[in-house]
């Protein structure tokens, strides 16, 4: 998919799900699946969700632009309940994350490794405006590297969550983070979680093996 | 593998029903906003559905060696913190204010059902059972965290690091004794730590320490000259909870002993001891039956005007004798707070 460039847009409006900017960006439909039971990091989960379904949203719409400055990704699914607290403690809270390679080669499954590495931004319903910013090298291994960097908006609306997700396209932060180039290829994969059905953690929607690509247009 | 393991034995013939253990935990570790629902330490009435309620039918543990994750207990059936008007009793200036729960009437606490018991008058039954998290050897709550969030330290005491965890919950489902809670504020499980804090500079734990019954004897499972060594390797008086669970927990608890039936002529039936032996077989397995047995035939031994060391080891005449060395006076440790 496509990253057009908007000119004139400042970070603040663009972070607005609804504004109008977002209607000239191309939307992509991506599909999702469940993470599968045998690919979960202990033999408890493993037993526990074998014979569970995994993976309750199952489409998500995409959408991404850049002002030439920050770069952003627009998500959009049907979520029917809002989670958007623990509530009694049984449930978890909504949440989608977005993932880069930081190295060439680094899988789009299994949270990378120690040699090749993910970025992921991420956010949560229950901290609706607060993206965090992870580093991992494997499953079980993500640490946030950055509270600060990620700016995010998110609206629960008639049945739909809709969550812009804003960074700048360059930030130092030494191997540990993404770095966009406009006019350049990048890739990314989605993770989506239905907290009201106890998702968290490994057991998640995403986006499937391949990484998804993703071309920034140059500046006008 | 941890190198050594602490261990704590509670003596179940001895235990009140006080809750100065309960107390002596809370007001050390679970002060905080949003820890106000959790009871590390709990003592429930048994036979009872406990904290949280029927916690014994959550499922977790191992079942043929193999990790099950079970059900994921809620706030509600922890039994929840239950909101009071201490503002308008205390300060509101208001005659005849008087304490009220606020909210919806609750249906549950963390000891509703304290000395309910069973059986039928005048064969009613019941005794205490107090619990902390048992530091398992094979704790399900670390094979089941995906995050390698918790650790079974060298002295035995199994923590979660909180920096790791994530508030996933899967140790809440996997331990079988429902002894984790979820702190939503911070977004981690959290539970007891065997107050690693002090047992470090030789005290040994607050709900040990301050329990007025004597129940609770601490120490290393392989100090030889520790209580806890004699009673659980050596004289095998004191036996696991549930050992079924598969979760190899390091508090063992001495069973009760119980007084005899009345039959239906009202007189002492000598056969049958008011608490049923399937029940402490329930509880205990077999190892519980047999340690009945050594403690009945010790106590008839004393009875008859000989000398029992088991029951004098229980009866703790000294209480620095019960802690296995970790007997340093808290007062004289400069503590400081984080």
């Amino acid at each position: 998919m496509r990253a057009n460039y908007v000119a004139n847009a400042d970070d603040k409006k663009i972070l607005d799900p609804y504004a109008a900017l977002w209607n000239s960006a191309q939307a992509e439909t991506i599909a999702m699946e469940g993470t599968p039971a045998a690919m979960q990091p202990t033999a408890a989960i493993r037993a526990s969700w074998s014979d569970k379904p995994i993976g309750a949203v199952n489409k998500v719409s995409v959408k991404a632009i850049h002002n030439g400055k920050s770069m952003a990704f627009r998500l959009e699914w049907d979520a029917p309940r809002q989670n958007d607290s623990h509530g009694d403690n049984t449930v978890f809270p909504d949440g989608a994350a977005i993932s880069f390679p930081l190295k060439p080669g680094a899988s789009a499954m299994g949270m990378g490794t120690p040699d090749l590495p993910i970025g992921v931004w991420k956010w949560q319903a229950d901290a609706a405006e607060e993206g965090k910013q992870i580093y991992a090298e494997g499953m079980g291994t993500s640490e946030v590297v950055d509270r600060g960097a990620l700016k995010v908006k998110s609206e629960w609306k008639d049945g739909r969550w809709t969550v812009v997700i804003l960074r700048d396209l360059q930030v130092i932060q030494d191997n540990a983070a993404v770095q966009f180039l406009t006019d350049q290829d990048a890739q990314f994969a989605l993770a989506v979680w239905d907290g009201g059905s106890n998702e968290r953690g490994g057991i998640k929607a995403f986006s499937g093996q391949q990484w998804l690509n993703l071309t920034l247009a140059a500046r006008a | 593998m941890s190198k050594r393991q602490l261990a704590m034995v509670m003596d179940l013939n001895k235990c009140l029903g006080c809750h100065t253990c309960t107390v002596a935990c809370k007001r050390l570790w679970t002060r905080d906003e949003a820890m106000e629902y959790m009871w590390w330490n709990t003592v429930n009435t048994m036979p009872g559905k406990g904290t949280p309620r029927d916690w014994e039918e959550m499922g977790g543990g191992f079942k043929d060696g193999k990790p099950q994750l079970g059900h994921l207990p809620s706030r509600e059936e922890f039994g929840d913190a239950w909101k009071y008007n201490h503002e308008e009793v205390f300060s509101g200036g208001k005659a005849g204010a008087h304490l009220e729960i606020q909210g919806k009437k609750p249906e549950w606490g963390p000891n509703w059902d304290e000395d309910q018991g069973a059986g039928e008058y005048p064969n009613s039954y019941f005794f205490y059972l107090p619990r902390i998290c048992n530091h398992c050897s094979s704790p399900a709550c670390v094979a089941a965290c995906p995050r390698k969030a918790i650790e079974k330290r060298e002295d035995g005491i199994v923590v979660i690091n909180e920096d790791r965890c994530r508030g996933y919950r899967f140790c809440m489902e996997a331990c079988p004794y429902k002894k984790i809670y979820f702190n939503p504020d911070k977004g981690v499980s959290q539970k007891c730590i065997f107050c690693f804090p002090r047992v470090e500079q030789g005290v040994s734990n607050a709900c040990a320490r301050q329990c007025p019954g004597r129940i609770r004897f601490v120490g290393y499972l392989d100090d030889e000259n520790s209580a806890v060594h004699k009673l659980v390797k050596k004289w095998k008086v004191a036996v696991r909870l549930h050992p079924e669970y598969g979760t190899k927990p390091n508090v063992y608890y001495v069973p009760p002993t119980s007084p005899m039936k009345f039959d239906a002529d009202g007189h002492l039936d000598e056969k049958n001891p008011r608490i049923p032996e399937d029940y402490l077989k329930f509880l205990f397995g077999e190892e519980g039956l047999e340690a009945k047995r050594i403690i009945d035939k010790e106590m008839a031994t004393v009875r008859n005007g000989g000398k029992s060391e088991i029951l004098s080891v229980l009866i703790a005449y000294k209480w620095s004798e019960m802690f296995g060395g970790f007997d340093t006076d808290p007062a004289t440790i400069e503590w400081t707070e984080v």
